[in-house]
């Protein structure tokens, strides 16, 4: 297994939003779902999460509700609401366009500039 | 992101604060707790699991505290916080806060009242349905016979003309006014009635509140006696009965039928003076001969604009009728245009000046106040700076430093605001009780919402603006100098003084401003006061002897009534000499009209010269103490019959016969042309409506007892004022002047009865109230300004005692030392005065239409005002000068 990479900057919130899109998920799930998605090659600290959660929560791209885990707690779900999906669309454009122009740079030859 | 959102995240991250915090506590328990069970699953040992749990979880409060900044929990919780903590600061400085309280108090209070005042008065829209469409029309007559005066009432002929030939108004009524006595159902009593042509009420949009209008056929003459009561007379009067309706009254010996009562609301026209204000409406009917009447001007006009028409367009097309019937009428009309005003600006056109002046009075102010808190509060910051470094270390922001600064001045001005409420309060009612009968809609002036609304915005706007200097100064405060000097004293804080010296001296500056309007309205009322108004006010008491029309069938048997009056009043103890006039100087009333003079080709009506003509009977004159300069009083030989007698002012008299002796040369009065009349005597120029009159009006007077029927018009009463000079006290004699008219012949109505001394007073009450207002803004701009001055001396005083302390060790005797403060003192006080004077120098100006007898550059002011200024700067920096003399040498450096 590859050793974990550290997050890009900015990145948690796309994550995030990725990872509630395909369905209600609580804080755990959510951390869970990431790491699954990213087959364990990405590394989020835990403490980190929540204060985004929060914020995305707050800036209306997530609602949450209390509802049962799988093992009968209490447990808090965030889901995506419509504005979040449009604003997961935007940033997954922006992004794609940004690794593309990124990739472009990188992969440029002496002999190309 | 939705505001939405973001605003009810932070409303119940505020209301709901202890169940969301528990809601956070829960949900991490969680998180640990099912990341625990999952590596208890994996095979780690229950204590370890639980242990690597929160040790991967990282920092949990800090976690929490940046759950609660995500969510906007921290911006309404730390306001709350700095609010208290911002309460709890001011209760421990109690004499900074009273001062700093009250100094906004006074601005916000001052600020409140006039804006309350100025809220009713020029900003709230005319208690009528679409108002702003509603215009006023008035005749501009030509200013080569009428120096001086922008708009006159509008004649019959010329009013019908407009109404029927515009295109821009959807309807145009004229209105005149008179006094009815009503009579049969109890008590007579003088009823002020406005006569309206149809359209009236329907162009106000107002409907009575029982009964009817008037109908169209109610316009014709033969039918026009009906009436519509007000809804205050139908009270008073009528004890609120609603049969009234539809019922008859007595009105000038006439039957009219009540057709309805108009609503508590209605009032038309609007009158400064409550008690003026109209008490009945009747149809306004008019004889073919008064429909053609286009030279004689009595009538006001109201017009509502159709929709769609702006002002300038129906301006044109009035500019355009005027030319056609100046054209068409030459003889009458030339030279006469006509001008539609919004009626809430021709309302208001006399007072609007006087209010925008205590309204930038009141700013300034406010501006002084804020300067002097801004003062204050840096002051404090200066000596708090080792707070500040504490807490900078334990690492708060210089946001959070800066919001916490700025929740400490706005605890003051809220506190501040609600005080100034208080004041506000007792500001309105003074101001009302002044100046009721000279403000229109002063019935309406009061703390509401919109006033409510105001104070709220400046109190926030006042302590944003006092708190945001020395907020930013708290912020930048450098940590390691502060927590390095401690709290010594010997420490230079450049910045901060140079801040507190410009407040000082824009608080000067702009309360030597302030203190150079009132001056010059002190000694404009002092001018005032020292006019001559031409006669001697006083032991004069008049009064106006209302005879109802009807009680006499002809003229001469009213004058013979009024000349019995006379007869038995002049023979009282106490009475000097008694006369009548037909408006009163200062009293705002009197008629014009034109003349034709001997030697002159004869010309049209418009082009003949106009002067004010006054009728008189003989004894007037002497009981007013109006010297005669040149030829004889009128006197009882000038009857009818007689050659026509006339008494010419100095300034008529000189302005058509310079250089010549005006007595013997013959006139006629345009609307008495058939008796000729010789000039048979020259009277002083007397005030004749307004103290502040700076033109004396040229003025005819001649005899009752030579009236002779006016062109175009049927009889009517003739409305006479009494003039009685007493030997005692007027008021004494008063009784017996009363009872003396009574027996003469039966009752009539005795109005307005006052002192001359009174009305010169009344006359200038408005200025003299202008005056006091600006006058206690300005005293207490000065006293903020003295505040000032002394608080940042005694600060700097006590900032530089080691400094004296070694001064004075080094030989500097107590009178160095003394100077040493004195002389920072007065040089801020010079700077403000310099800068006030430019200032005032450029605003002056602006109070010239309320100015009488000065300049607005007056130096006599000017110089008086900055010295006075600069002497109460002086005593204010004495006591901290003779602290600072008092510093022992050896005291002051152990200090250190």
């Amino acid at each position: 297994m590859a050793k974990p990479i550290d997050l890009l900057q900015g990145t948690l919130d796309m994550l995030i939003l990725k990872a509630v899109s395909l369905g209600p998920l609580h804080g755990y799930g959510i951390l869970l779902r990431i790491e699954q998605i990213s087959k364990e090659r990405l590394e989020i600290q835990q403490g980190s999460l929540y204060p985004a959660l929060y914020r995305l929560e707050h800036q209306g791209w997530i609602a949450s509700e209390w509802g049962e885990s799988d093992n009968k707690r209490k447990a808090k779900y965030y889901r995506l609401t419509a504005a979040g999906k449009r604003r997961f669309q935007a940033e997954t454009e922006k992004w794609n366009r940004m690794a593309d122009v990124i990739a472009g740079i990188l992969r440029t030859t002496p002999e190309e500039v | 992101m939705t505001l939405c959102s973001r605003l009810r995240s932070c409303l119940r991250a505020t209301v709901r604060r202890s169940r969301m915090e528990s809601e956070m506590d829960a949900e991490l328990r969680f998180h640990m707790e099912a990341y625990a069970e999952d590596l208890i699953r994996g095979g780690v040992p229950r204590p370890e699991a639980l242990r690597r749990a929160r040790l991967e979880f990282g920092g949990i409060e800090n976690a929490k505290e940046e759950c609660r900044e995500a969510r906007g929990v921290h911006f309404a919780e730390t306001l709350l916080q700095d609010l208290r903590y911002g309460v709890r600061t001011m209760l421990r400085a109690p004499g900074f806060t009273v001062t700093a309280v009250l100094a906004l108090a006074l601005g916000i209070g001052a600020n409140t009242a006039i804006f309350s005042v100025v809220n009713a008065v020029l900003l709230r829209p005319l208690p009528y349905d679409q108002p702003d469409r509603l215009m006023q029309v008035w005749h501009t007559p030509p200013q080569k016979s009428f120096p001086g005066m922008p708009i006159f009432t509008v004649s019959p002929a010329n009013f019908l003309d407009w109404r029927n030939q515009n295109h821009s108004f959807e309807g145009m009524a004229a209105y005149g006014f008179g006094r009815y006595t009503i009579t049969g159902s109890g008590h007579p009593e003088t009823i002020r009635m406005v006569a309206g042509t149809a359209g009236l009420l329907s162009i106000l949009h107002a409907r009575p509140l029982l009964g009817r209008g008037f109908l169209d056929g109610e316009y014709e003459l033969g039918h026009e006696h009906e009436a519509l009561l007000s809804y205050g007379l139908w009270r008073s009067y009528f004890a609120g009965n609603p049969d009234v309706v539809g019922k008859n009254i007595q009105l000038n010996a006439q039957t009219f039928t009540v057709v309805g009562v108009m609503g508590p609301e209605f009032d038309f026209p609007i009158s400064s003076d409550p008690g003026a204000r109209a008490q009945m409406w009747k149809p306004l009917a008019w004889t073919d001969q008064e429909r053609a009447i286009r030279d004689n001007h009595n009538y006001g006009v109201i017009a509502r604009l159709r929709d769609g028409v702006a002002l300038k367009q129906a301006q044109a097309e009035l500019d355009a009728i005027s030319n056609r019937l100046a054209q068409e009428y030459p003889n009458d009309n030339k030279g006469w245009g006509a001008i539609a005003i919004p009626m809430r600006d021709d309302l208001v056109s006399d007072v609007r000046p006087a209010l925008l002046i205590l309204l930038g009075a009141v700013a300034l102010v406010l501006l002084i106040a804020c300067a002097n808190v801004a003062n204050l509060m840096l002051a404090r910051t200066f000596s708090r700076r080792k707070e500040v470094a504490v807490r900078t270390a334990l690492g708060a922001t210089r946001q959070r430093l800066l919001q916490q600064a700025l929740s400490e001045t706005l605890v003051l001005a809220v506190a501040g605001g609600t005080l100034g409420l208080v004041f506000a309060h007792y500001g309105v009612i003074l101001i009302v009780k002044f100046l009721a009968q000279r403000l229109p809609r002063s019935g309406e002036i009061a703390l509401d919402g919109w006033v409510l609304a105001f104070t709220l915005g400046i109190s926030l706007l006042t302590g944003f603006a006092a708190g945001l200097l020395p907020a930013l100064r708290m912020a930048k405060a450098d940590l390691n100098e502060a927590l390095k000097q401690g709290l010594g004293r010997a420490s230079v804080d450049s910045g901060g003084s140079r801040t507190r010296n410009v407040l000082v001296v824009s608080e000067v500056a702009l309360s030597l401003m302030l203190l150079i309007g009132a001056g010059l309205l002190i000694r404009s009322l002092w001018a005032l006061h020292h006019v001559n108004p031409g006669f001697d006010p006083s032991r004069v008491v008049t009064m106006a002897v209302s005879v109802p029309p009807g009680k006499f069938a002809e003229p001469t048997q009213q004058i013979g009534y009024f000349s019995r009056v006379l007869e038995r009043v002049r023979i009282l103890p106490g009475v000097q000499s008694a006369g009548l006039i037909d408006s009163l100087p200062l009293s705002g009333d009197g008629s014009h009209q034109p003349i034709s003079v001997e030697g002159r080709p004869p010309a049209p009506m418009a082009e003949l010269p106009e002067v004010d003509v006054r009728l008189i009977t003989p004894g007037y004159m002497s009981a007013m103490h109006i010297p005669l300069l040149n030829g004889r009083d009128v006197d009882d030989s000038d009857v009818a019959g007689r050659p026509g007698a006339v008494l010419l002012s100095e300034s008529m008299a000189k302005s058509f016969w310079p250089n010549q002796d005006a007595v013997g040369k013959h006139l006629t009065l345009y609307f008495f042309p058939d008796v000729p009349r010789v000039v048979v005597g020259v009277v002083a120029d007397v005030k004749m409506n307004a103290m502040n009159e700076t033109q004396p009006a040229p003025t005819l007077y001649f005899p009752l007892a030579q009236l002779s029927p006016v062109r175009g018009a049927a009889w009517r009463s003739i409305p006479m004022s009494l003039a009685v000079r007493t030997n005692a006290a007027p008021l004494s004699v008063l009784p017996a002047i009363t009872s003396a008219i009574r027996e003469t012949d039966g009752d009539v109505p005795l109005l307005n009865i006052r002192t001359m001394d009174d009305s010169v007073s009344a006359s200038l009450s408005p200025e003299r109230f202008t005056m006091l207002l600006l006058g206690a803004f300005a005293g207490l701009a000065l006293l903020l300004a003295v505040v000032g001055i002394y608080s940042v001396m005694s600060y700097s005083v006590s900032r530089r005692t080691n400094e004296i302390g070694i001064r004075v060790a080094l030989g500097a005797s107590r009178g160095d030392v003394l100077l040493l403060v004195v002389r920072q003192a007065m040089l801020l006080a010079l700077i403000g005065s310099a800068i006030g004077i430019a200032g005032a120098l450029s605003l002056s100006r602006l109070m010239a239409s309320q100015l009488y007898g000065v300049r607005p550059t007056d130096p006599i002011t000017f110089i008086t005002v900055a010295a006075l200024l600069l002497l109460v700067s002086l005593a204010a920096s004495y006591l901290p000068a003779r602290r600072a003399m008092r510093v022992e040498p050896m005291a002051a450096l152990r200090y250190e």
